[in-house]
């Protein structure tokens, strides 16, 4: 399989501080490549700089062979970008906002009313289509969003966590149409935070905190670097101190790392249901109240935390 | 170019999903161009304060004192019968009242003092200014007959009058004799002005439609700062720049498309200061054509440089508005310069108003063709250039 992306040394300053510090990656063609990451850890930027907005401080990446620094204008007929925030006219309709962006994209004609047609179908909203956006839920505004950068089928589309603030049933619908694309043969850069999103699109998942790339590699790759170690989380009261918890646990032997996330203690163990006997005891002999227990296999979550000691919500 | 068009043609329904854009593109501006096109009077009207005039004499010298008050730059005497005079004032329908005395005659005068009712609203500018104009024509009439009661004693001192007929004959003809000596005295105070003096009269439909016109057109232009803030604070201009669409295209697109809709709003405001008010914009279509884009122009390119220093849609709209009326204001689109201190005229000569509404009033008041609009046109075009460049050099997406 041939490159569409390759990134080489990517780096983006402002002033002291590096928003993305040295990354490089390939994405291959008719791949899902997802960036995980918490928020700041750098991943809309480095869209930013792929998608030819900011300019890199050093590095190079190149798109389809074309620099973004250097050929930003083939870059850009070779791209499609679903910003994280909407970018729409709100007061146009769907199918205005449609065939305003199609045009911008170098589309007319019939080939553009037959893309507007594919695309309003392909994101439910046929029926909506002559309806003022402003007029939208959260999630309809979403999905016009995605069909925006959808237009002009591009070889690589970036979709900047496409699924904040919207409803399960609008979510579920983007997560289906980013499998559908792909399976269509178009390439994806899907940044998330969202661990789960990331374990179910992607064919390889590219870790990010603090503008590095941390880890990169399929959800087999990664997680054996976890080994085959398993996550038990324990949620305590809200009165009660999860981190004193997790001093107690950590002096367990068969405990390898916990971490504490709001009233949430994550515990790396070998076999959770073993370690889940001798945590309640410490919980109870330190006073705190077991509200919920999870147990998770091996996971980008348990990955994350393995890497950075600290959970991807933080 | 279909790039262009497009976001043209973006821009227009945007711009024209609401009615409420429909009031300042075209409503309002024909509303407050007829308001103050018959709002602000002619230089040919009389403007002096009306005084009320009683004449119960009906003598040579009350006719006498009228005449002298009809000539005041002050009071426009208006003679009336008590009655009504007395109804007018207290209607409040003029703030002094002058009543002339029955006894108020030659004859009189030369043997006694004669008093004048001078009636005058509490508190009033006006009525003050009136008695002052009274006051001096009263002073004027009175050396006169000084000089005239004078020369009667002094011609008694060399020879009695045959009767009391020959001393009211010597005193009337010295009275007339002063008063034509006094009318004729030279002037004793020689003005100089500087400068030349525009012939031109204040023709206030020329001015309300020229400067209601540039006042409605440069506000939705410097308003592209808006349109900017608006694509920045959506994120589309972000998005934007991320298609196969340079900054140039995008620019070009929004100013032009801008300029555009003004020239269709000049033209409409023009058409209506035509053939509503007559004014004569036809005097010259391509100074009229050269004038109206050079002025767009200016307005438009300090809307990009305005641009690129606002953050959001609301602070540019707020700005646009401020800027815009005070620009129309200072530059003599509501009032005319003329009207300002010497100093003031001189420093509005760094607003674009200033130089749009002296192109057109060339056109319509002074008869000026192309040729003449030119050096105007030029400054114009120079402040479009300086603001252009700004604004371009600064741009941002975000």
């Amino acid at each position: 399989m041939k490159a569409i992306l390759e990134v080489k040394q990517l780096v983006k300053k402002y002033g002291d501080f590096t928003a993305v510090d040295g990354i490089s990656f390939d994405i291959m063609e008719g791949e899902i490549f997802s960036l995980l990451g918490p928020n700041g850890a750098g991943k809309t930027t480095t869209i930013s700089m792929l998608s030819t907005l900011y300019i890199p401080t050093s590095g190079e990446a190149v798109i389809g062979g074309h620099s973004v620094t250097k050929e930003p204008m083939a870059v850009r007929n070779l791209i499609g970008v679903v910003p994280q925030d909407l970018a729409l006219y709100e007061d146009l309709t769907a199918r205005e906002n449609l065939a305003f962006w199609g045009q911008m994209y170098g589309l007319s004609g019939k080939t553009l009313n037959a893309r507007i047609e594919q695309v309003l179908e392909q994101i439910g909203l046929v029926d909506k289509a002559k309806d003022r956006v402003k007029t939208y839920s959260g999630g309809m505004k979403r999905r016009v969003n995605i069909g925006v950068g959808l237009l002009h089928k591009p070889k690589l589309l970036f979709m900047d966590e496409p699924t904040v603030g919207i409803d399960p049933q609008s979510r579920r619908l983007i997560l289906d149409s980013v499998k559908e694309l792909n399976k269509q043969g178009m390439t994806v850069l899907y940044t998330t935070h969202y661990m789960e999103e990331a374990e179910e699109l992607s064919d390889r998942v590219g870790i990010m905190d603090n503008g590095k790339l941390i880890a990169l590699g399929t959800q087999a790759e990664l997680t054996k670097q976890v080994g085959e170690m398993e996550t038990l989380i324990l949620h305590v009261g809200e009165n009660d101190d999860p981190e004193r918890l997790a001093v107690a646990l950590r002096s367990l032997k068969m405990v390898r790392k916990a971490d504490v996330t709001d009233h949430t203690v994550s515990v790396i163990v070998p076999e959770a249901e073993q370690a889940l006997a001798p945590a309640v005891t410490r919980a109870n002999e330190l006073g705190i109240k077991i509200h919920s227990v999870d147990m998770r296999e091996p996971n980008l979550e348990a990955v994350f935390l393995h890497l950075t000691g600290k959970a991807l919500r933080d | 170019m279909k790039k262009i068009y497009n976001i043209i043609w973006k821009d227009t329904i945007l711009r024209f999903s609401s009615l409420s854009e429909l009031l300042f593109f075209l409503i309002l501006p024909l509303i407050f161009t007829f308001i103050l096109a018959g709002g602000t009077g002619t230089q040919n009207a009389d403007n002096r304060i009306r005084l009320l005039v009683v004449d119960q004499a009906q003598s040579p010298l009350s006719a006498q004192i009228i005449a002298e008050l009809a000539k005041s730059a002050t009071v426009r005497p208006d003679v009336l019968t008590l009655s009504k005079a007395e109804s007018e004032f207290q209607a409040r329908n003029a703030s002094v009242l002058l009543v002339i005395p029955a006894d108020c005659d030659s004859q009189t005068l030369r043997t006694a003092a004669i008093v004048l009712d001078l009636r005058q609203m509490p508190d009033n500018l006006n009525a003050q200014a009136a008695q002052r104009a009274v006051q001096a024509v009263l002073y004027r009439l009175g050396s006169a007959v000084s000089i005239a009661k004078n020369a009667v004693t002094e011609a008694e001192k060399l020879r009695s009058f045959a009767s009391e007929l020959d001393r009211q004959a010597y005193f009337d003809t010295a009275l007339a004799s002063a008063q034509s000596l006094m009318n004729s005295a030279p002037d004793r105070e020689n003005v100089v002005m500087g400068g030349t003096i525009d012939p031109i009269q204040y023709d206030p439909r020329a001015n309300s439609s020229a400067g209601q016109m540039i006042t409605w057109v440069f506000i939705p232009l410097i308003g592209i700062s808006g349109a900017f803030a608006y694509e920045r604070q959506r994120g589309t201009l972000r998005r934007l720049l991320t298609s196969p669409t340079g900054k140039g295209t995008y620019l070009l697109g929004t100013i032009l498309g801008n300029v555009l809709w003004s020239l269709v709003q000049m033209t409409l405001l023009v058409s209506f200061g035509a053939l509503i008010l007559k004014v004569h914009w036809a005097n010259n279509p391509a100074a009229l054509a050269v004038m109206m884009t050079t002025s767009a122009l200016a307005a438009a390119a300090l809307g990009t440089m305005l641009g690129t220093f606002v953050k959001t849609e609301a602070q540019a709209s707020g700005l646009s508005i401020m800027l815009g009326m005070v620009m129309a204001l200072l530059g003599g689109c509501w009032y005319p310069l003329e009207l300002f201190p010497a100093v003031v005229q001189n420093l509005v000569k760094v607003l674009p108003t200033t130089w749009a509404m002296q192109g057109m009033l060339d056109i319509l008041l002074r008869g000026q063709g192309v040729i003449g609009i030119l050096p105007v046109a030029g400054v114009l075009l120079a402040f479009a250039a300086v603001f252009f460049v700004i604004g371009i050099l600064r741009f941002k997406y975000e």
